[in-house]
């Protein structure tokens, strides 16, 4: 019987940490697509995925929080359940939400670009309350965007039509999404970076 | 009910989890390449075929549910003008042609997600995606299902404890604060912990990962796959 060996190439401590922090940032995104609550503006009710988005930019940066988002995208389409109402497969991808889904990385970089101006993260709690409400502002105008432009190729709609059922509903909410995520930032409950 | 994988025996979960993403992405690409009442009505035989080879049925379906609201809509929104002649029949029917499209589609994504544990999904990103990020991504799409339950559960308790100590009364905003601040800070503890346990147990760029070899049953999957894929470039072509 042969015996093989082979060198064992050990991660560094810090991308181990790194890693961790993502994989768990895109769980948590992930959970939130099971907690909802009533929207006082809308008859569609609020998940948090967004949120999650806008968080991961904050406190992962401009470069690993879109590594989060790319794992929850990536672990979705895979089969674990964390898109919309716990679904999963590559099909989402292909789906509705296409353009939603593809953007959440891209949004996350931006958050993170703007509220840490590099890839050295500093406390966003440092950060002014308009560079985080900016930030957050901008990133919503990039999901959206992608939203509104994926429902008009995947479901062969015009614009008009496509803000129609995909932004007029769930726009309001953004701004409770946005408000709560300054708040996370500003009440000193995460010591993270 | 949730869609997830379902062990089991059946002709799909004896497949290479390679040849069942070709499929996957033979099919999406046919789907989006012949968006007619014709070419729509062979691949939902071949999404319900899927299916069937996955040992699935209707209830696996139940968790896209939440895609149906929009995809019944679409077409009515499309079809809608305002003044004469209200409707537009033909611009509903093309939307409705795309709603349809993206149902099989999901119909095809159920059959993957029920046949193919995580283990073989991580397998088949270490070895489609090249170095590094393939292993990286690997690792983080497996440690994301593990997770997942943990921290759904964290987020569940603390809403439910909000609730306890009449949370009710606040305003949304301040709810979603005080429930996605418990959730953070907790995610954030596991990290921590898993990170130094990650470190502690060697954890690797070259990890030992499960076998995946093509069998004879992947033959007529690789060949149904690249045959979708095939006529998907030959329409676009």
């Amino acid at each position: 019987m042969s015996t093989r060996t082979e060198s064992v190439d050990l991660v560094g401590d810090e991308a181990a940490v790194n890693l961790a922090r993502a994989a768990l940032f895109a769980a948590l995104v992930g959970a939130f697509a099971y907690v909802s609550f009533p929207n006082p503006v809308s008859p569609v009710s609020v998940t948090l995925q967004v949120l999650g988005v806008f968080l991961a930019g904050i406190y992962l940066g401009p470069l690993w929080g879109p590594i989060a988002l790319v794992l929850y995208v990536a672990a979705g389409a895979l089969g674990a359940p964390v898109f919309e109402g716990a679904s999963a497969g590559v099909g989402v991808l292909v789906g509705q939400s296409a353009g939603y889904l593809w953007s959440y990385p891209l949004a996350a970089g931006v958050v993170g670009a703007v509220v840490h101006r590099s890839t050295t993260l500093r406390d966003p709690a440092s950060a002014g309350l308009a560079t985080l409400v900016g930030a957050m502002v901008l990133g919503t105008v990039v999901i959206y965007a992608a939203g509104v432009a994926g429902l008009v190729v995947v479901l062969s709609l015009g614009p008009v039509e496509a803000v129609t059922v995909g932004a007029v509903a769930f726009l309001p909410a953004e701004g409770l999404k946005i408000a709560a995520a300054v708040g996370i930032v500003r009440s000193d409950a995460i010591a993270a970076a | 009910m949730t869609l997830s994988y379902v062990p089991g025996d059946s002709l799909a979960h004896r497949l290479d989890s390679r040849s069942k993403l070709l499929v996957q992405v033979g099919f999406a690409a046919a789907a989006y390449a012949y968006t007619t009442p014709r070419g729509l009505a062979l691949l939902t035989l071949v999404a319900g075929g899927c299916l069937w080879a996955a040992g699935g049925g209707a209830r696996d379906l139940w968790g896209y549910r939440f895609a149906l609201p929009v995809l019944l809509v679409a077409p009515i929104v499309a079809g809608a003008t305002l003044g004469d002649p209200w409707f537009r029949v033909g611009r509903a029917g093309d939307t409705a042609l795309a709603s349809y499209r993206v149902a099989v589609v999901l119909v095809v994504a159920a059959a993957y997600v029920r046949s193919t544990p995580v283990r073989d999904s991580r397998a088949a990103i270490r070895r489609v995606v090249p170095g590094r990020a393939g292993v990286f991504l690997g690792v983080g799409v497996a440690l994301v299902f593990r997770f997942l339950p943990l921290v759904r559960h964290d987020l569940l308790a603390a809403r439910t404890a909000i609730g306890a100590r009449g949370g009710g009364e606040r305003p949304v905003r301040e709810r979603i604060r005080l429930v996605a601040t418990a959730g953070l800070s907790r995610a954030f503890a596991r990290a921590d912990r898993l990170g130094i346990a990650l470190s502690a147990r060697c954890f690797a760029w070259n990890p030992t990962l499960p076998r995946l070899a093509f069998g004879r049953a992947d033959a007529p999957a690789l060949a149904l796959g690249s045959g979708l894929l095939a006529a998907a470039a030959a329409a676009i072509v």
